[in-house]
């Protein structure tokens, strides 16, 4: 019955992602996986040569395999792969040129959001020393009016 | 009656009393009469009873195989187990944007419900009926599941197997769009708060909804994380893919508006950012909806393309000009007073807003990063994993040490007495890091373990204090613990702080200590790994109406027999795999069957990865959904006490 | 100020996403790392059906620098693309033959399904066997099929993704036509 199964599978061409000529795939160390994270696999959308199970991942990961047999340096085979993908490949964007921008996203919104917030505490220090003739019972009463929860929960 | 023609009819029901509530609030607004609020609060119950018909003439075309319709000829197959039957309603676009606009009209009814202020609800009630007309006009013109099919096929190709593969599809989704649809009510709010010049009070009367929807889009996040986790076959849970990051802009920017609306209602600070902030966290929903369904960005998630693009993209256009028209009306009007510490609370509450921003900024900046550079130059570029998890560290360092600080600081300024637990703090956090590099972890996992130390010392000093200064008060621990209950709010927001720091431990863990390997095991052999022995014992074949699966049985050493699967399915060329996970407080062991012997049944490729702590990650996920509906529940008994008054008066 | 600023965002946004959407197709062509610099060679077993007339094995460097070449990568699983443009190809390549040399690598495909392609549709340009894909990957090629020519100089001039047309083919070997 197993049998008759088998060529089922293969009779409706199903076997897609098998590798080819029922020969099994390579035994991969963990070293292929955390490098294969950091490609990005061609034919996918979206996901990294270490998740895919496309054709071409598979492959992906036995050149890997195969080059760090042969005693080549991570950078070495990311290299191998920039050659013929261009830099598309890397899930790592460059950090040069352009590619500078969005690695450097977290200082530009510090920058921006960091001084609008500056900027918006500054002026509304301003408009508090210049009401500072008010008398601090009625600037407490009216924070009171305002804020008349301290956990801050919606009477609704 | 068929269902094709049912669903018409309720759709269009459904615009009839959207479009009716609406000119009843645009009469109660002109005519400055409440009566018609009160028409617009039943035209909203109609509204959503029609799109209910709608939903369930879909379910009951989906459950009962009737292909004469478009979306079940196209989506839908008579093979699939009910639950799936019952889930293929939001499997595909069509049906997806039918369930939104089913929970919009259900959140229009339910906010309007609890308007009582009328002069704002009218406005805020209008917002809500544009929204859900925008969905239900979409529905039911562009893109009509229940489009009649001229010659109704026998049978249709079925939802997406990755869809059917795991039960949570049936209920990420549905989460998902009740956190993104719940943030249409806090912008609705704010909307009537800035038309209606009220730009003090809108925080506190939305702050129930805010995060009634926060809690949903932190459960929905998480609980797709699970689901890739299960599904995916890689055993990761985020992957930075351009629809997940989509849902976590939203939920950053939400997460920032919870907090400064405390600094607006204790100090009547920050008006008009709340305003910017929950018009772009709504805004967010609508971009992740268009991102998703658009094409314009590669993304494992993303729906089939549609004429929808272009719609949502205008709607996305009109949500933010509305937004900023009205900010700018609001910046020119509110001064805002008040001098603000740095060290306080509310300064603290302000830079964690800050920190929360900025991850909105690199999330938004990095997912459109590769569109932008090919506008820019033509030139292809991406941006992935490796690069959001390098950055987000900084980020979130900064988020566990701003979040154990501002519950302990006093508003306004920082007093003698809370410092005195900083000094216990810093010790935590440096023992912490130290163990942890004693022990040889990382310096980047070290820190996180100083810092969750450091986080709980604060939480322990903040539940303690009070508990032994009331206890002194009144003389026993027990009438101390008495008084808790009083402060269940408080406490809800402590809990969510604890998971969201264990949760950062498990994910310092989970990314940093990961085994990933791959090996062929002959049908009985063993092999020895990660401290543990796996063993093959059989390959077998199980054919089910809608798929056919071979299952391996593999057995992990002290763990039991496990069955990792590979899943053909009728529509696709490769075969889904169904890893199996054998969950443990330290280490998952998560086993994925990648190829077999299709000749002899000899062998069995495996892959197995195996992840420290990441079922801690499901267990913050539970405390936080804890947290929100121990903030949410007092507030929920309390309006519903006001609601059965105002009933009985 | 501050809103007219948002305003101008918002609309760099909408015009970034409607040129986005109008021009998904198109870019999701990727410009080939290769171009202009020397086509890899490769050392392949030759399909059963290509040995009668062209070896055992068919080694790319025997004609790289001799003759213009074009490089087809297609596998019988993929459907309908490779086989709505392998009759273009073998068309294409009766008319050419004196002048360019067509080579089809068969990628990733199991051989007796790779074999019943061949003779569907009747091909007689050589098609060397590559289960593993691994030229493929040595022609940064992202999916099946593509199409790639080869200058006279041995040098990759164009690549081109998806379903090829006559014209489109027609064109590429004008372009590496010496």
């Amino acid at each position: 019955m197993r049998r008759v199964l088998w060529v089922l599978i293969l009779a409706l061409g199903l076997a897609g992602a098998q590798t080819v000529g029922n020969e099994p795939p390579p035994d991969l160390p963990p070293k292929v996986f955390e490098i294969a994270k950091k490609l990005r696999c061609p034919v996918c959308r979206g996901e990294s040569a270490a998740e895919s199970n496309a054709g071409v991942t598979e492959e992906m990961r036995r050149q890997i395999a195969e080059m760090l047999a042969e005693g080549k340096t991570e950078d070495e085979i990311i290299q191998y792969f920039v050659d013929r993908y261009t830099e598309w490949i890397l899930y790592e964007p460059p950090k040069r040129g352009l590619g500078l921008v969005v690695w450097l996203a977290p200082v530009i919104g510090l920058g921006i959001f960091g001084f609008g917030l500056y900027s918006y505490l500054r002026a509304t220090s301003r408009r508090a020393a210049e009401l500072e003739g008010i008398s601090e019972e009625e600037l407490a009463r009216a924070e009171a009016e305002l804020g008349r929860d301290d956990e801050g929960g919606a009477p609704s | 009656m068929n269902p094709g023609i049912l669903g018409n009819i309720g759709l269009v029901l459904a615009v009839f009393f959207s479009v009716a509530g609406l000119v009843a609030v645009v009469f109660s607004w002109f005519l400055r009469d409440a009566r018609y609020v009160r028409v617009a609060r039943r035209s909203a119950l109609l509204a959503f009873l029609g799109t209910f018909v709608a939903f369930g003439a879909l379910e009951w075309a989906l459950l009962t195989d009737d292909f004469s319709i478009l979306y079940t000829a196209r989506n839908h197959t008579s093979a699939s187990p009910t639950w799936v039957k019952f889930a293929t309603l939001w499997a595909a676009l069509e049906g997806s944007i039918l369930l939104w606009a089913m929970l919009q009209t259900l959140y229009t009814w339910l906010a309007g419900r609890k308007m009582r202020d009328y002069w704002t609800s009218p406005v805020a009630l209008g917002a809500l009926f544009v929204i859900q007309l925008f969905f239900l006009v979409n529905v039911l013109f562009v893109i009509n599941p229940f489009t009649p099919v001229p010659n109704p096929p026998a049978d249709g190709p079925g939802p997406n197997p990755l869809l059917q593969n795991h039960w949570m599809m049936a209920v990420h989704p549905i989460l998902m769009y009740l956190g993104f649809v719940g943030l249409s009510v806090p912008f609705a709010y704010a909307v009537a708060a800035m038309v209606t010049r009220r730009y003090q009070t809108w925080v506190s009367e939305t702050k129930w909804w805010l995060i009634f929807a926060w809690g949903f889009l932190t459960a929905a996040i998480f609980a797709g994380g699970w689901w890739s986790y299960e599904v995916l076959g890689w055993g990761g849970y985020w992957a930075w893919d351009p629809v997940e990051n989509a849902s976590f802009i939203p939920w950053l920017l939400a997460t920032a508006f919870v907090h400064t609306a405390m600094v607006q209602e204790r100090r009547g600070l920050f008006r008009s950012w709340n305003f910017a902030l929950v018009t772009l966290a709504f805004a967010g929903t609508v971009f992740g909806t268009f991102l998703t369904r658009s094409g314009v960005i590669e993304s494992v998630h993303a729906f089939a393309g549609g004429p929808v693009g272009p719609i949502f993209l205008g709607f996305l256009l009109v949500i933010l000009a509305v937004g900023f028209s009205l900010l700018g009306r609001v910046s020119s009007e509110v001064r805002d007073v008040g001098s603000v510490n740095v060290w306080s609370r509310e300064g603290l509450l302000l830079f964690g807003a800050l920190v929360f921003v900025v991850m909105a900024f690199v999330v938004i900046l990095g997912t459109l990063f590769p569109l932008l550079v090919e506008a820019f130059n033509g030139a292809k570029v991406s941006v992935g994993a490796p690069f959001f998890n390098q950055l987000f560290v900084p980020l979130g360092y900064a988020m566990l040490v701003l979040m154990a600080l501002g519950p302990l600081l006093p508003w306004r300024r920082a007093e003698g007495e809370t410092l005195r637990v900083l000094a216990w703090m810093a010790v935590s956090l440096v023992l912490g890091t130290a163990a942890g590099l004693a022990l040889g972890w990382t310096l980047w996992v070290s820190l996180t373990v100083g810092l969750f130390l450091f986080n709980l010392v604060a939480l322990g000093w903040l539940i303690a204090s009070p508990i032994a200064r009331k206890s002194r008060a009144l003389g026993g621990v027990r009438a101390g613990m008495g008084s808790l209950a009083w402060t269940r709010r408080r406490y809800g927001g402590y809990l969510v702080h604890f998971a969201v720091a264990l949760s950062a431990l498990a994910i310092a863990f989970s990314q940093s200590y990961r085994l990933d390997v791959q090996k062929t095991l002959q049908i009985g052999e063993s092999w020895q790994v990660a401290g543990r022995t796996i063993t093959v014992h059989a390959l077998r074949a199980v054919e089910d109406p809608h798929r056919y699966s071979v299952i391996a049985d593999v057995e992990i050493s002290g763990m039991g027999t496990r069955q990792p699967r590979l899943n053909y399915y009728p529509t696709s060329r490769t075969p889904f795999a169904s890893p199996s996970v054998a969950y443990t407080l330290g280490k998952d062991y998560y086993l994925v069957l990648q190829a077999f012997d299709q000749e002899n049944a000899q062998w069995v490729t495996l892959r197995l990865v195996v992840t420290p702590l990441v079922l801690w990650l499901w267990v913050s996920a539970v405390l936080m959904a804890l947290g929100t509906a121990m903030i949410l529940w007092p507030a929920r008994r309390a309006a519903r006490a006001a609601a059965a008054g105002e009933v009985g008066a | 100020m501050r809103a007219l600023f948002g305003v101008l965002l918002a609309l760099a946004i909408g015009a970034l996403f409607w040129w986005g959407m109008q021009t998904k197709d198109e870019r999701s062509e990727l410009p080939s790392a290769l171009a202009g610099r020397p086509a890899p060679a490769f050392d392949l077993e030759l399909l059963p059906s290509s040995r009668e007339a062209w070896g055992e094995r068919l080694d790319l460097s025997d004609y790289l620098g001799k003759k213009p070449i074009i490089l087809n990568f297609w596998a019988s699983w993929c459907y309908p693309a490779c086989y709505e443009e392998a009759p273009i190809l073998e068309a294409t390549w009766r008319r050419w033959k004196d002048q360019v040399l067509f080579v089809g690598v068969n990628t990733q495909d199991e051989l007796d399904a790779a074999e019943k392609f061949i003779e569907q549709f009747g091909i007689s340009f050589p098609n060397v066997y590559d289960p593993r894909g691994k030229v493929g990957i040595d022609y940064g090629m992202y999916g099946v099929p593509e199409t790639f020519a080869i200058s006279v100089e041995g040098r990759v001039l164009e690549r081109f993704a998806g379903t090829i047309s006559a014209e489109k083919l027609e064109s590429m070997i004008r372009e590496v036509l010496p």
